[in-house]
């Protein structure tokens, strides 16, 4: 017991504290809102008030946001080494153009279509890395003009939405692990309850955790803080830059055809709000600007967005379900969860002042040593 | 073992080595003293990488290397204690010692080896937090034993600790000595820059002196005595005298304009009071980073003084910013031009009627006309050398930006004038120039409180001189007591205490 409530403080000292707050906060109201309103027109039971957890909703849930999940993790990484990326939207965009008219035009297989899909986000992340790190240039400012850039190739490589993805690509994505079986045994049941896109996000997770048990996973910290400092510890922050932008570049890659798979099409022009979404997504989740944080920082801070989204819209469906004629436009929807996200945006500022507060009473209390060692 | 020879190095027009040379021997503890500026740091810095020399060759076990970058320090087995510290606040204590350098299996870090490690080396520097703590929340003296601890910890050949032990209390110096001893036992090589005389004859084997950007002299610290350390740092023999008292009879018919009672701002002041008279222009001395620039910056209200009262004209402060202090007739020049008082690519009228404006209204309507007239004043009364007064500030030398900005103050009559070190890397004729600007307007009436680095310049200016040492007023100099040498000794900490501490 003494050791839950250790950890638990060590927990609250980690930057991905607040995050995760925010990130319960608004899964309960999810959970809340959904049941309410599905009891609201099936009547109440179990099942309807969790309706969150229905295999449909939770699926629905992961498989249309898996792409902003995975751009938000980079996002953050990014922010870690003290960097930025706000074309990173785009740049899903651009692996799903090359996704879909690879195999288009050339008539190759379609995983062809997916390596060239990697290699383009592998590229276009070398090149803002060596603006960004190697030519020093600042980060927002070389970012924002590469959305241009990118949008330009992506409209050159597809000038229209169009494309169409072989079902049995997109097929297994959207659907559940029990729906890949042909004729599953009924004892496997559970597995209707985890989405294929949540075992994307596991995948990924993992491969980051390869990463950040090695060396680099530290130097990233040292980097985004204090460059002369790590480089006098032997680091070459360049390079730990430019690392970390391949690896967010791979994030991309993965988005990109989280992305394809998920609309089965393709489109030059979407995603482009991700880029700043991500950003603050990240920041909601804990992060700093340069050496704060971790990459739960931005699964959590994703989630918050993306289940604030969903809970607002069945917020709205909840009042048209209890007052007769209730109806609004879907900007009233943008609205309202852009105020709650600008509330999670002022809540990392009370958090902040926690941490403070938390240093604070570590400074006296060594400060209380160091008297009682002074003769 | 580690021979460097003939270094140089410039920034800019500054020189900051110029054909230094120190050398050490395995196990040996190597003092490198001098005074402020001297070089030792930048000596530091160019071992550690930080710094690439312009020309000179640093030579290993009699091997020529070279080193261009952190990285090729560490290879060569060199690691090095920064004076203002190389940890990363936002990472953990356990992190912060392995950076760089983490125990690895199969390319992973290896968490139970690393734990183990770390535990091992907190132990051995008696140092009480928790691996997992963030570096921000420790205090600075644990900040600074960490710090050692992380230089420790790669098993160095040749251990550089730049001023370490000047945030430390005294059982982690102890500590500290001890853990030097059994290094030097091991064969380690190490050289221990410091300003603290006594730590010179109690830790260090040899000696190497620097003084403005040169190797004055080496040897065994046994052949040394305090006076000739002293002497080669400074050129002038100490000469103590005991009478630290305020002499200040004299003054009694001035008007008192700063009254600094026991000023306390941690971590640097910890005890500092001084009195300045109206038209009196006192100086501030001592050794760099004494606190002498958190005193002055407490008095414009730029630092909040954590204890102990300043009293202008006869009332206690309350400046919430600088602008507070300059509204009540405050004027700061610093040293550092660039970074505190210079808008380099703004035009040098406006440069000059920079602090004027932070006087007036914010409404108040300004024309150019007013703005040109003024500066053109300035310009012609302070006889500073410009092409047009629409030119940017940067387009000036060294020494005429400076007397811009002292024109700019002065322009706007203070009571009082703070000055910051304010002919660092100015040349000697702007610098006589600016003297006398000074003391013209202390003639006028205006009090002046002067803080630098040079001794000489400071014998030069100042009517009474408050010599800082370790946060504290180690001497207070007027008249007849008003000497080099006095100057010196109290510079160095040299009092009784020490003396008596040196004789055992």
């Amino acid at each position: 017991m003494k050791s839950i409530g250790a950890s638990f403080r060590r927990f609250r000292r980690k930057p991905a504290f607040t995050g995760f707050i925010l990130f319960l906060v608004v899964l309960l109201l999810n959970i809340i809102v959904q049941g309410w309103s599905q009891c609201l027109s099936k009547g109440f039971s179990v099942g309807n008030a969790l309706a969150f957890f229905q295999p449909t909703s939770l699926n629905s849930i992961f498989m249309s946001n898996m792409p902003f999940i995975l751009v938000t993790i980079g996002q953050a990484l990014l922010l870690l080494v003290g960097q930025m990326d706000v074309s990173i939207g785009v740049q899903i965009a651009l692996v799903n153009v090359v996704c879909i008219m690879v195999p288009q035009q050339t008539g190759c297989p379609t995983w062809v279509g997916w390596l060239v899909g990697f290699a383009a986000a592998f590229a276009i992340s070398a090149l803002a890395g060596v603006c960004c790190s190697v030519l020093r240039l600042p980060s927002l400012l070389a970012t924002y003009a590469m959305t241009f850039l990118i949008q330009g190739i992506n409209v050159l490589i597809m000038a229209v939405p169009q494309g169409v993805v072989p079902r049995a690509y997109w097929k297994p994505y959207q659907s559940t692990v029990y729906g890949l079986f042909e004729n599953p045994p009924s004892f496997l049941k559970f597995l209707d309850y985890i989405p294929v896109a949540a075992l994307v996000l596991i995948a990924v997770l993992l491969i980051w955790h390869f990463f950040s048990r090695r060396p680099f996973g530290k130097h990233i910290y040292a980097v985004g803080t204090n460059q002369r400092n790590a480089f006098a510890a032997g680091i070459n922050p360049v390079s730990t830059q430019m690392k970390a932008f391949l690896i967010k570049g791979f994030f991309v890659g993965v988005a990109g055809i989280c992305l394809t798979l998920m609309s089965a099409s393709g489109n030059p022009l979407q995603c482009e709000e991700y880029g700043i979404k991500s950003l603050s997504a990240a920041i909601i989740g804990g992060m700093g600007w340069g050496g704060w944080g971790s990459i739960s920082c931005g699964v959590f801070g994703g989630g918050f967005l993306v289940l604030i989204q969903n809970a607002v819209y069945y917020f709205f469906t909840l009042l048209s379900k209890l007052f007769n004629g209730f109806a609004v436009t879907s900007y009233w929807h943008n609205f309202v969860s852009d105020i709650i996200i600008f509330g999670g945006l002022l809540m990392t500022l009370v958090t902040a002042r926690e941490q403070r507060k938390t240093l604070q009473q570590g400074l006296k209390s060594q400060f209380k040593r160091g008297e009682k060692n002074v003769k | 073992m580690l021979d460097m020879r003939g270094i140089h190095k410039r920034f800019g027009a500054v020189v900051a080595l110029n054909d230094a040379s120190l050398s050490v021997n395995k196990g040996e503890i190597l003092a490198l003293a001098g005074s402020n500026g001297s070089g030792k740091s930048t000596m530091i810095k160019v071992l550690a990488g930080l710094v690439a020399p312009n020309s000179g060759k640093i030579y290993f076990d009699g091997k020529e290397v070279a080193i261009h970058s952190g990285t090729d320090s560490v290879k060569e087995g060199i690691a090095t204690a920064f004076q203002d510290l190389s940890l990363i606040p936002t990472m953990s204590v356990q992190d912060n010692i392995l950076l760089g350098c983490e125990p690895k299996k199969n390319g992973f870090v290896d968490e139970k080896k690393a734990r183990a490690i770390v535990l091992d080396l907190l132990e051995k520097f008696h140092i009480d937090c928790d691996p997992d703590d963030y570096v921000q929340t420790l205090m600075p003296s644990t900040q600074s034993m960490l710090e050692v601890a992380k230089a420790v910890y790669r098993k160095p050949k040749i251990l550089l600790l730049d001023e370490v032990t000047a945030s430390l209390h005294y059982d982690e110096i102890e500590t500290l000595f001890g853990i030097m001893r059994e290094l030097k036992a091991e064969g380690v090589s190490m050289i221990y820059v410091t300003h603290r005389m006594n730590e010179i004859f109690q830790i260090c084997d040899t000696i190497t002196i620097m003084r403005s950007s040169n190797t004055v002299i080496s040897g065994k610290v046994s052949d040394f005595s305090l006076d000739d350390i002293v002497y080669y740092m400074t050129g002038a023999r100490p000469q103590h005298s005991d009478t630290v008292a305020e002499k200040v009879e004299d003054f009694a018919d001035r008007e008192l304009v700063v009254d600094v009672k026991d000023l306390a701002i941690s971590p640097k002041v910890k005890d500092i009071s001084m009195k300045a008279y109206k038209g009196e222009i006192v100086g501030i001395g001592g050794l760099e980073g004494q606190g002498q620039s958190e005193v002055i910056r407490a008095i414009l209200g730029a630092v909040k003084p954590e204890g102990g009262s300043i009293e202008y004209l006869g009332k206690k402060t309350k400046f919430k910013a600088p602008a507070d202090g300059v509204k009540a007739g405050i004027g700061f020049i610093s040293g550092e031009r660039n970074v505190e008082a210079m808008f380099p690519i703004r035009p040098i009228s406006e440069n000059i009627f920079a602090g004027n404006s932070a006087k007036k209204s914010m409404f108040k309507f300004l024309t150019s006309k007013e703005v040109r007239k003024f500066s053109q004043d300035a310009v012609d009364k302070y006889n500073i050398k410009i092409g047009k007064l629409k030119d940017p500030a940067s387009s000036l030398s060294g020494g005429n930006q400076q007397k811009l900005v002292v024109a700019r103050w002065i322009a706007m009559k203070p009571n009082l004038l703070l000055l910051d070190d304010p002919t660092k890397g100015v040349d000697i004729h702007s610098r006589q120039e600016i003297h006398d600007i000074i003391r013209d307007c202390a003639a006028n009436g205006m009090t002046v409180i002067i803080s630098a680095s040079d001794t000489e310049e400071l014998m030069n200016i100042s009517e009474r001189i408050y010599v800082f040492y370790e946060g504290k007023v180690a001497a207070m100099l007027a008249g007849a007591e008003k000497t080099e040498e006095h100057l010196v000794s109290a510079m160095m900490g040299i009092n009784d205490n020490l003396k008596e501490e040196l004789a055992e």
